[in-house]
């Protein structure tokens, strides 16, 4: 019994230590992102949200079986040289112990599976319904060995470029986007027939989904804040999935700026292509 | 070693034919097996821009090769002739040729799994080694094109998923240890068995030399329609995963077999052990999911001569990502239940201590295999429907309840237990701690949220090497330790098994821990080149991983000596009760001169608790036994 009350304060404590210590990681960056930086979109903060609880379920899981292991290893130790005899206490059961195990794991699973997952699953198919997503701007993202297209329907830009004739994604901040996903570009001839996934991800917003060959999908995200390729390389648009040997080259770089700045910008390129 | 059969005996059996080594037959009856039916491949279906070799020539030649590599090793010998009604031939019994040659004895043909593995994780971790290498610098340095560093990882994976994680325990401790742990004299089918120990070789070549045929980028999983367009080289990763597939394959089916029919006197259900339980759900898993991956890789294989429009643009490309995941879910528990088993299978024995809650670490294992054939999408997040997330999630975060249960009874033998800390035991503890952390961190990938943030970053990749080494390496090194007296009847030096041991711990977590790091800053996997911040990061885990790579190699060269040279030890060095220890070391060729009988259960431990096994007298066994 003794052990077991050495034990359990031992792991109340440590895990308190750890929620602490956890807490303050969460809390050191900054802007309040902690350790998962992709946080400038709507989406992204759904994730970090459930990130985090996550860190906090850990904690006291991993404190309990890394604290079990060592206290096992000071403990309960044989010393060497001793002759080896079979342990005192020949325990080969305990409903209490194993009950609980499993009635709490069960718990834990539904809990963790409900909140963060299901409550955030929530919140994401929320913010994908056009009714909560007023006055959109729409991007057609096309992507194609190794390249990103980004055209602006409404603005009459079919393809925006910065200065260098790179790709570039221009975003407004809080603005809701439409960005239609899609293989297969009008304007640009592309032999369709070795077509490829490709994955959309911007790090910075937290975010990825996939442009499947054939289909069109589309996905709604808000830029909340304002960020740059520059100023932040997490902020920048990646193939996420491998898609043949350009994949790590297929990038293009991301600007969120104001909507005054973003309209200015839009009239410049819409008047270039 | 096996004794020598006395000299009249030898004289009366027939005298082996094979008139140059085995190996050496076989290379040269795949040569010509490949050239000949690459020939008629390309005489029958000629294509105007490879006059020589086409891509219907390569795979009808591979198949060639195939059957050449298996008949030139002993198929012709011990298979077809005798089919023909000449004598068998002796198989080889003593001397280091048998395990270069056809083999019956179980003993020689795990260990023959054994090294293919070894041999093949020392490739693929030099592989390994290579990418971490070019991943020093945000520019290209070692692999100057990403489809040479692309392939690499394709290889690197490949290799060590199907010739190391799921054969190492399985083909390798399984085929040595089930039977003599079950108490019997042989394996169901030792003739299919010594074949396909055959198939892990050409397996491994066949993929290590696919780039020569068109090099290809798609990674281990082959992803369509990236496949479709994809180098021909791909067309030599189906073949090669086929042919180290079937191989695991006949092993479920003969250890299943074995554990089924072949269990001595009163080895009942509830007394077999714990390793041998986690083989049979291992090989019940492989005998469901192998198949309907290998049928995938046909119609993949298919889709890419034909083509037959399955799965590129023209057909269902997700379809062949529910198929790959379908069997790759299962694939990890695969690769795990072995190391969950001889976690519980070690720490009675070294803790003194009766393993805890034994009915519950065997369900755990049970419902693993149940539950592993419903989770399959949830490396699908990014390319699903939101309806299917919800279910998917669902199910993923169940699984982690029955793998729980390993923690659970090795928690409570642990408990009062008198342990011992001697490497396997440390191994063990580690592998526990590694398994946490791959656990716990996929607690953050089943979260959909989190995951489309998360997936097909590092996070990802140091999630799965965390589940893969830090499980299943671990624990494969644990066991091999704790069985080299049985193998050998030689020790290990402590200081240097724990030494290694702390070596690979140490650097294990210093390289993979980074990996979440470097995931959640925004690496993405498959890239050669990567944006510039991340260099310093890249650069540091890369010394690590270098650590590893070299703590591998101190393990590996220490169990090698240990195995040759050590100190000579007992016959039962750490007291263990289960029945590969009731026989001499290493054992006799036919594992027990007596079978033993089983009275008792080979987990309880205390005062006055009766020995398990009883070794009958001669005169009382059966005589065909
Ligand atoms: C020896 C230390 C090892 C190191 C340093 C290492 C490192 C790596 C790296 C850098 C990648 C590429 C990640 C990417 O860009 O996607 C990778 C992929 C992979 N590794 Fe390892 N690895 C090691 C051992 C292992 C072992 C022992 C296994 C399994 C038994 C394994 C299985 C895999 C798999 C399945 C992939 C994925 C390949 C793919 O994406 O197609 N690795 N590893
Ligand atoms: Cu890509
Ligand atoms: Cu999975």
């Amino acid at each position: 019994m003794g052990s077991v009350l050495v034990f359990g304060l031992l792991w109340v404590v440590i895990s308190l230590l750890g929620e602490w210590g956890a807490t303050t990681w969460i809390n050191s960056a900054p802007d309040g992102t902690g350790p998962y930086f992709g946080t400038a979109s709507n989406l992204g903060v759904i994730g970090a949200h459930a990130f985090d609880f996550l860190v906090w379920v850990a904690v006291p899981i991993f404190v309990f079986v890394v604290l079990m292991i060592i206290f096992a290893m000071i403990k309960f130790r044989a010393k060497r040289g001793e002759k080896v005899i079979d342990a005192p206490k020949q325990t080969r059961n305990n409903k209490v112990f194993v009950g609980s195990w499993i009635l709490i794991s069960i718990l834990v699973n539904l809990l963790v599976w409900l909140h963060p997952n299901a409550s955030g699953l929530e919140q994401v198919f929320a913010a994908q319904l056009p009714a909560n997503n007023p006055n959109p701007l729409v991007v057609d993202v096309t992507a194609r060995q190794w390249e990103w297209i980004f055209s602006y329907p409404q603005y009459n830009i079919t393809q925006s470029l910065n200065a260098n004739g790179q790709d570039t994604l221009y975003l407004p901040v809080d603005r809701p986007v439409k960005f239609v996903l899609r293989s297969y570009d009008p304007f640009h001839t592309y032999d369709t027939a070795i077509d490829v996934i490709h994955g959309f991800w911007i790090p910075a917003f937290g975010v990825k989904y996939d442009v499947i060959p054939g289909e069109t999908r589309v996905i709604y995200i808000t830029a909340t804040k304002l960020i740059s390729t520059e100023q932040n390389p997490m902020a920048r648009v990646q193939c996420s999935e491998v898609c043949g040997p350009g994949h790590p080259y297929m990038e293009a770089n991301l600007h969120v700026v104001t909507g005054l700045a973003f309209a200015k910008w839009a009239k410049q390129q819409a008047s270039r292509s | 070693m096996a004794q020598p059969l006395p000299k009249g005996q030898m004289a009366s059996m027939p005298k082996r034919i094979a008139p140059w080594p085995p190996v050496l037959r076989a290379f040269l009856w795949a040569g010509i097996g490949f050239v000949v039916l690459a020939a008629i491949a390309a005489w029958l279906d000629p294509s105007p821009n490879s006059p020589y070799l086409t891509a219907v020539g390569s795979v009808a030649g591979w198949f060639g090769a195939l059957i050449g590599w298996l008949l030139g090793i002993g198929g012709y010998d011990y298979i077809v002739r005798p089919m023909m009604g000449y004598p068998t031939p002796r198989v080889r019994t003593s001397g280091w040729r048998r395990y270069y040659e056809y083999a019956l004895d179980h003993k020689v043909i795990g260990l023959q799994y054994l090294g293919a593995s070894t041999g093949t994780f020392l490739v693929a971790g030099l592989i390994a080694m290579a990418m971490r290498f070019q991943l020093m610098n945000y520019q290209p340095t070692l692999f100057h094109y990403p489809e040479d560093y692309l392939n690499a990882v394709g290889i690197h994976g490949t290799l060590m998923m199907f010739t190391v994680a799921t054969v190492a325990m399985v083909g390798g401790l399984g085929n040595y240890f089930v039977p003599l742990m079950i108490g019997t004299r042989e394996t169901m089918f030792p003739k299919a068995s010594g074949i396909s120990v055959w198939l892990v070789p050409i397996g491994v070549l066949t993929i290590s030399m696919s780039p020569l045929l068109g090099q290809w980028s798609t990674g281990w999983r082959g992803y369509e329609p990236l496949a479709a367009s994809d180098g021909s080289g791909l067309l030599y990763y189906y073949l090669g995963v086929f042919a180290l597939t079937t191989s695991s394959l006949i092993v479920a089916i003969n250890l299943t077999a074995t554990i089924l029919f072949k269990r001595t006197k009163g080895m009942t259900w509830n007394r077999l052990p714990l390793f041998a339980w986690g083989i049979l759900t291992v090989s019940l898993l492989n005998i469901i999911w192998l198949p309907e991956i290998q049928a995938t890789f046909i119609l993949g294989m298919l889709d890419k001569v034909m083509p037959l429009n399955l799965f590129n643009v023209f057909g269902q490309p997700l379809g062949y990502e529910y198929l790959f995941w379908l069997f790759g879910h299962p694939e990890v528990y695969i690769v795990v239940i072995p190391a969950l088993a001889i976690w519980n299978e070690i720490l009675p024995v070294m803790g003194r201590k009766s393993l805890f809650a034994r009915p519950i670490a065997v369900l755990g294992l049970v419902f693993v295999m149940l539950l592993s054939g419903m989770v399959w999408a949830h490396h699908m997040f990014t390319m699903m429907r939101f309806s299917e997330m919800l279910p998917f999630s669902f199910f993923t975060e169940m699984i982690s309840i029955p793998t729980g249960f390993a923690y659970l009874a090795a928690i409570g033998t642990l408990w009062n237990s008198r342990l011992r800390i001697t490497t396997p035991t440390l191994l063990v503890l580690m592998s526990m701690f590694n398994f946490l952390i791959g656990g716990l961190t996929g607690l953050f990938l089943a979260d959909v949220p989190a995951n489309l943030q998360l997936h097909n970053t590092f996070f990802v990749v140091g999630h799965f090497h965390y589940t893969i080494i830090g499980g299943m390496v671990f624990s494969w090194m644990a066991a091999m330790y704790y069985w080299l007296p049985k193998f050998s009847g030689r020790t290990y030096s402590e200081f240097w098994g724990k030494l290694g041991a702390i070596w690979v711990f140490i650097a294990f977590n210093a390289t993979f821990l980074n990996f979440f790091i470097l995931g959640l800053h925004g690496m993405n996997r498959w890239v050669s080149a990567y944006p510039k911040y991340l260099q310093p990061e890249n650069f540091w885990t890369s010394i690590a991983a270098f650590f590893l790579g070299a703590g591998f190699g101190i393990n590996i060269i220490h169990i090698v000596w240990a195995w040759i040279k050590g100190p000579k030890v007992k016959e039962n060095p750490w007291d263990a009760k289960t029945l590969e220890w009731q026989t001499s070391s290493p054992p006799p060729a036919k594992n027990f001169d007596v079978l033993p009988e089983v009275v008792g259960s080979f987990y309880t431990y205390g005062d006055n608790v009766p020995d398990p096994v009883v070794i009958p007298s001669v005169q009382e066994q059966t005589p065909g036994l």
